[in-house]
């Protein structure tokens, strides 16, 4: 068991219509581009649908496929392939863009979809706690970001005080 | 003995550098590693300051490097 089953089970909800797309963020979504950042759960952002005839949208038909298929629920994660994993609605501007510009990347034959490095730097920025902080270091140190790229979403979606802040803290 | 720290650092960065180039597959299996580890030391403590201390590892280069 492991995360690469995850990504075959989320592929697999895909293909049968359960999600449209995915894409990985968080601590995993970081380890594609930089060191593995060991973490505990795995973040994965959808777009949830609306349940027919009903203009709200909800995560239930993504827990019911998921709990005919023997994972649990553990709070609010559920359980797939021994990690628990956290479905994250695209709710911000900036995450739907994330979502819409996500890459796909080959896990020995298994195709992922992972948040490029730029939009997981400024999702981290707007969050702003301390390890998103550093996380966003890391980021700069490895050298792997598209830093114009980065500062374009940064402008696009009001982060620019943010950004400000972050490099009188950490980058003069 | 005073530490170099300066060769120190050059060789976290260089470390830290070899893993973020290893095969992604690869590192994903690294992260179950560390999650089975993390998990396995809370267990073993019932201590609040233990858990809020775990945050962050470094894993380890497999035997084959």
């Amino acid at each position: 068991m492991g995360i690469k089953e995850v990504i075959e089970i989320l592929n697999r909800m895909q293909a049968d219509g359960v999600i449209e797309r995915y894409a990985i963020g968080g601590a995993v979504g970081a380890t594609f581009y930089l060191e593995p950042i060991a973490t505990l759960d795995v973040d994965v952002f959808v777009e949830f649908h609306a349940e027919p005839g009903s203009a709200i949208v909800s995560p239930k038909p993504i827990f019911e496929y998921l709990r005919d298929r023997g994972c649990t629920m553990e709070g609010e994660y559920i359980v797939i392939a021994g990690w628990p994993v956290q479905f994250l609605p695209a709710g911000s501007p900036l995450l739907q863009e994330a979502l819409a510009a996500s890459v796909e990347k080959d896990v020995d034959g298994t195709a992922a979809r992972v948040f490029t490095p730029e939009h997981i730097a400024a999702i981290a920025l707007d969050t702003g706690r301390a390890k998103d902080k550093a996380r966003v270091l890391q980021f700069i140190e490895a050298g792997v970001l598209d830093l114009e790229r980065l500062q374009e979403i940064i402008a696009r979606h009001g982060l620019t005080g943010h950004w400000q802040q972050f490099e009188r803290q950490f980058l003069k | 003995m005073k530490p170099d720290l300066a060769r120190i650092r050059e060789s976290k960065r260089v470390f830290r550098k070899e893993l973020a180039e290893r095969p992604i597959a690869e590192k994903l299996r690294m992260l179950d590693a560390l999650r089975q580890r993390t998990l396995a030391i809370r267990r073993a403590s019932n201590s609040d300051a233990t858990k809020k201390a775990i945050v962050q590892e470094t894993p380890q280069l497999p035997d084959n490097k």
